[in-house]
């Protein structure tokens, strides 16, 4: 079949602002946008630039626009999209060139709040692991799949208005520990994100929701975190 | 170098989003509705005379009533929806069926609603 598939264009070098490029391709309906985009650059358009890695759906690197929605590009097939096909930088993120946005934004509030393990205690007699029962691990399972893409981040409209909102993927990843029986550093997490920048911000539009290609109900995860900053209990 | 991150209203309206981002929508233009009215209520009131009389006429017009009318409502009922799955966090697994609730609520509420205002203002 034959795809025509629009894409946002932009050279720093050149441009003061972006544009549009039309292309006219040949595709398989079950062909992936990725594989389209990796045709343009090969055989059309060797200038077209877009981050990919693994392809498989998760590194997250190829977070874009597709039809006004953000997806992952090696996980979106051309018969979902249909023959006409638009695709544009995520939003919000400063665009560095084409398809191509800076992240750092977006990792910085990631920093904030604390994603990472944390507990002083000493290790448990045998020295060995801090053992966890299944249903306390069952308890954050869902936010650990986070991949990092910034879908949600950046479809969600608090966001847009705001660089400074700490953003979905950062309350995701706090869920993960907050809610982690072995972590010991929920009460500062949850200080962090009853700041102004952070979980006030949240406005239940659920774009995050429906944009997160891991399936995370993070809305349900950003509910559930300000459901303990009100009563400060993590049950 | 490069492109700043500014989005514009109209990139952001033109988002995709699902059900609710249509509601997170309204539920602005409803705040911004009533803000509206509640400002031309009290310019009316403070002004007075002609200039008075003219803000008078908007808001008691039947078409801006029924603007109001669908910014306060949607705006009520949607806010009770947002404010119990807060409150409920698990209900939250229900988020697309309590949009639909909200609109089977909200649907016959504002049609006789409107029915009513429609039927006062050509009926004298």
């Amino acid at each position: 079949m034959e795809v025509t598939i629009k894409i946002f264009r932009y050279n720093p070098e050149k441009d003061q602002r972006g544009n549009y490029v039309t292309y006219k391709v040949e595709a398989h309906e079950n062909d992936r946008v990725l594989d389209v985009l990796e045709y343009i650059k090969g055989k059309i358009d060797g200038a077209l630039s877009f981050r990919r890695s693994c392809a498989h759906g998760v590194c997250g690197s190829d977070a874009m626009r597709i039809n006004g929605r953000n997806m992952l590009a090696c996980k979106v097939l051309i018969r979902d999209v249909g023959a006409n096909i638009t695709v544009e930088p995520i939003l919000g993120l400063p665009i560095k060139k084409d398809l191509i946005v800076d992240m750092e934004p977006f990792f910085d509030n990631y920093k904030k709040v604390l994603p990472y393990f944390i507990n002083d205690s000493p290790l448990p007699a045998d020295g060995r692991e801090r053992l966890q029962s299944p249903e306390e691990r069952a308890r954050f399972d869902e936010t650990t799949k986070c991949i990092l893409c910034a879908a949600c981040t950046t479809s969600c409209p608090s966001y847009w208005a705001n660089g400074e909102y700490y953003g979905p993927a950062a309350i995701v990843n706090a869920h993960r520990f907050i809610f982690d029986s072995r972590d010991e550093a929920a009460d500062q997490r949850l200080q962090i994100l009853a700041e102004t920048d952070g979980i006030a911000r949240c406005h239940t539009a659920y774009n995050c929701t429906e944009a997160c290609p891991r399936e995370i109900k993070v809305t349900k995860a950003i509910g559930e975190v300000k459901m303990a900053i009100m009563t400060g209990k993590l049950d | 170098m490069g492109l700043k991150r500014d989005v514009s209203l109209s990139a952001g309206l033109r988002y995709r989003g699902p059900a609710a981002y249509l509601t997170y929508i309204l539920h602005r233009i409803g705040g911004l509705g009533m803000g509206i009215f509640i400002a031309v209520h009290i310019l009316a009131s403070f002004v007075g005379g002609r200039f008075g009389g003219i803000l008078n006429g908007i808001y008691e017009n039947w078409a801006f009533q029924i603007f109001i009318f669908f910014c306060a409502l949607f705006h009520a009922i949607n806010g009770l929806r947002i404010t119990i799955l807060d409150l409920f966090p698990k209900l939250l697994d229900y988020h697309v069926e309590a949009i639909w609730i909200e609109w089977a609520v909200f649907i016959p509420l504002f049609g006789v609603s409107v029915f009513v205002i429609v039927s006062t203002a050509l009926g004298g």
